[in-house]
């Protein structure tokens, strides 16, 4: 029992194929220009998998979260440009935890805690929904209750995101929504924060996957003064740069989702959480400098497919948690454990 | 976006974690640990820096905890290299006095039990395994720095033995240790990673002379070991004549993928969080430590899972140069950011641990990242193995 949770290679293979067919960058710039990408829906829905991870009793496909974050990690990768994290992982996790029923339909996630919910009715605004007007459901934790919309009741304003996906304002002007669970205790403001910072962290790491693998293949195909520019130490030192924080990012991502998935107490879980999420900001930074700086002009250009990761990276690092927050949430927890018990957390 | 697959990637780390009975040896050394430098006298020292202590290596040998991967012919304990890794954390996040032992500990006797003959293995293992025997390391020379390929330092066939001349530097503790593994050139070919051989010798042989290299912070652990004319046997040649390269390739592997190249500054972290009151602590001091527990967090679990492959029987050359090049600057990144969040002018023999740590930290940490290969040379490993 050494090694961490591993999911199938097949299912993984499987959802990269599906990804590979629908995330071609003809499809991510029509995405972009929609806001919407059906094909891509149809494919993953028809598959089941946005609705990895929750319970079959609920509506869901079943499934570990590992699964499902594994499947986020493919989906990272390939810059799927869908609300697949959202629809099960964080909806669907919503839904099924207040014994609600996940539809199969692509369905988005918004925290209206500290928003006017009266038992009734719901007011106020939250901004940054990802695909808020595109998504048919809107689930929404408010406080010690869940909520399903319908967006298209809803007031909706459309804005687009640094990676050029739908980050729409939602207004609710005593919304009544369509259903009301009840969340139970662990289903709070906090816990979905850490789920949402963990599905950022599994994309980021797929994406930064691909920014290394793009990286490496051009810094050898470009040639430059006689020779490929990867032979240059100074742009090999970027290849490091990148090579470290991917593996820095990788290894955070795969713990804190084996953490999530296994049990562990929840003060744990969230460390490891919030742990990971810094370590993916640290590397969103790093290497996309890094990348960008390696590939010149060239990377900076619309047809030049390094900024479907990089713009991805540079959204995703600031959802669910900043770097800032999560290192300052994380800070404040270790100077309170004390200087005895910072070790005995690192090496459990 | 193009597809990729995981198998373009060379580099890997596979993530693991520790079990039961890992766990349960950690428990063990702790104990031991507190038992041992719990009373509130020790001063943690940084890392592989810590002071050597004989008495305290033999008690680590008694235990069972050096030489852990050796054969137990020859008084190792045969257990894997994740054991060894979760003693070694403990032992430097404790900052214990490891000096001693800790080259013999890591690589030495690694080295030799991989390519020594029988005899050499029964001459020098038990001590390893008993922390009687403190070992150098003969790679670098005045004129060569990192380029090891042209090591000056040339074994002469004399007899039925040899004669060394040269001069090897930046021997750590070869004026307490007792042998030194010497890099020499046996042979002039026109490929120069060719005519190489590795020698086992004695530190207080005829010829041997050994100078303390006093060091910016005023320490002399450093040293220039000059060899004039020094007699060794055909006994003493490790492994085989004129495949002292590959050799040496296998012992850095050794030395550079392991805890003590991210835990070097932890004592200082942990003196920091004993000795602050978080509520003199702004936000931005939190995420500044935020930041470095996250970096422990996942340093910890990449080394962790290197010292997993090693068990696997591979040999994570690159992955530990990649790792290495990043956590020597994170741990001088720990102290830059302290020292951002404290008000604080260190005297060196302040009262307090944390600043006499702290200080000791400042004054030696631009060597983190030179010792063991400088981190422009571990940058040019680690890209060989980011391209296909």
């Amino acid at each position: 029992m050494t090694q961490t949770p591993m999911t199938d290679p097949l299912l993984l293979e499987a959802a990269a194929d599906i990804f590979a067919s629908v995330c071609t960058p003809a499809d991510l710039e029509a995405a972009e220009a929609d806001g919407w990408a059906p094909q891509a829906w149809a494919a993953v829905a028809e598959a089941g998998l946005p609705w990895i991870s929750v319970p079959e009793s609920a509506g869901g496909e079943g499934g570990s979260l590992t699964d499902a974050l594994a499947v986020l990690r493919v989906a990272g990768r390939f810059g799927l440009p869908v609300p697949i994290a959202e629809t099960g992982v964080l909806a669907g996790w919503l839904l099924a935890s207040a014994g609600l029923q996940a539809e199969r339909l692509p369905t988005t996630v918004a925290d209206a805690t500290g928003l006017d919910w009266d038992g009734t009715t719901l007011t106020g605004t939250v901004r940054n929904v990802a695909w808020g007007a595109a998504a048919s459901r809107l689930v929404v934790l408010a406080g010690t209750s869940v909520l399903v919309f319908d967006p298209t009741t809803l007031r909706v304003e459309r804005h687009t995101g640094l990676a050029g996906e739908p980050s729409d304002t939602v207004c609710f002007e005593a919304a009544a929504p369509l259903a009301v669970g009840t969340a139970p205790v662990g289903v709070d403001s906090d816990t979905l924060a850490l789920r949402g910072a963990l599905t950022r962290v599994v994309l980021m790491s797929g994406a930064l996957e691909q920014v290394l693998v793009t990286t490496v293949r051009y810094t050898e195909e470009r040639q430059q003064f006689g020779k490929p520019v990867g032979r240059f130490q100074a742009v090999q030192q970027h290849l490091v740069h990148i090579g470290q924080q991917t593996a820095l990012l990788d290894m955070a991502a795969a713990q804190a989702s084996a953490s999530a998935d296994s049990g562990a107490d929840a003060d744990l879980q969230r460390f490891h959480v919030l742990a990971a999420k810094s370590v993916a900001d640290d590397a969103a930074r790093i290497a996309t400098r890094a990348a960008h700086q390696a590939h010149a002009a060239m990377g900076m250009t619309r047809e030049y497919p390094l900024h479907y990761a990089t713009r991805r990276l540079w959204a995703w690092t600031r959802q669910w948690g900043t770097g800032a927050q999560v290192a300052g949430a994380l800070g404040a927890s270790v100077l309170d454990a004390g200087a005895d018990a910072f070790w005995p957390t690192l090496t459990r | 976006m193009a597809s990729t697959t995981r198998s373009e990637r060379a580099i890997r780390f596979v993530p693991t974690r520790l079990t039961p009975q890992e766990l349960s040896l950690q428990a063990e050394v702790r104990e031991f640990l507190a038992a041992e430098l719990g009373d509130g006298t020790h001063r943690p020292g940084l890392g592989m820096s810590g002071r050597a202590d004989r008495d305290f290596s033999r008690k680590l040998g008694a235990r069972g905890w050096l030489g852990m991967a050796l054969p137990k012919q020859y008084g190792g304990g045969e257990r894997s290299a994740v054991d060894r890794f979760v003693v070694t954390e403990e032992l430097l996040r404790v900052g214990a006095p490891v000096g001693l032992h800790w080259v013999a500990d890591r690589q030495s006797g690694a080295v030799i039990a991989r390519f020594g003959t029988e005899e050499q293995k029964r001459k020098y293992l038990p001590g390893i395994c008993a922390g009687e025997l403190g070992f150098s390391i003969g790679m670098s020379e005045p004129d060569v720095g990192s380029d090891l390929a042209a090591v000056r330092t040339r074994a002469v066939r004399d007899g039925d033995g040899w004669v060394i001349n040269g001069t090897k530097v930046w021997t750590t503790g070869a004026h307490r240790n007792d042998v030194m593994i010497t890099l020499c050139r046996t042979s002039d070919e026109d490929d120069r990673h060719k005519g190489l051989s590795q020698f086992l010798v004695d530190l207080r042989a005829p010829g041997v002379e050994i100078r303390p290299i006093p060091l910016l912070d005023g320490s002399a652990d450093f040293n220039e070991v000059v060899l004039t004319d020094v007699r060794v046997s055909d006994a003493d040649l490790l492994g085989t004549l004129g495949q002292g390269w590959s050799q040496n390739t296998a012992e850095l592997a050794f030395e550079r993928g392991g805890p003590d190249r991210f835990l070097t500054t932890y004592p200082v972290f942990e003196a920091f969080l004993r000795e602050t009151d978080p509520a003199s602590l702004d936000a931005r001091a939190r995420v500044a430590i935020g930041r470095i527990a996250a970096d422990y967090w996942v340093l910890r679990n990449i080394t962790l899972s290197v010292a997993r492959a090693v068990d696997r029987d591979e040999s994570p050359v690159q992955e530990a140069a990649l790792v290495k090049e990043f956590a020597t600057r994170f741990e001088q990144d720990v102290i830059t950011t302290l020292l951002d969040i404290v008000d604080l002018d260190p005297v060196t023999d302040s009262a307090s641990i944390f600043e006499q740590i702290l200080s000791e930290a400042i004054l030696t940490g631009p060597v983190f990242t030179i010792r063991g290969g400088t981190i422009e040379i571990l940058r040019s490993v680690a890209a060989k193995g980011l391209g296909r």
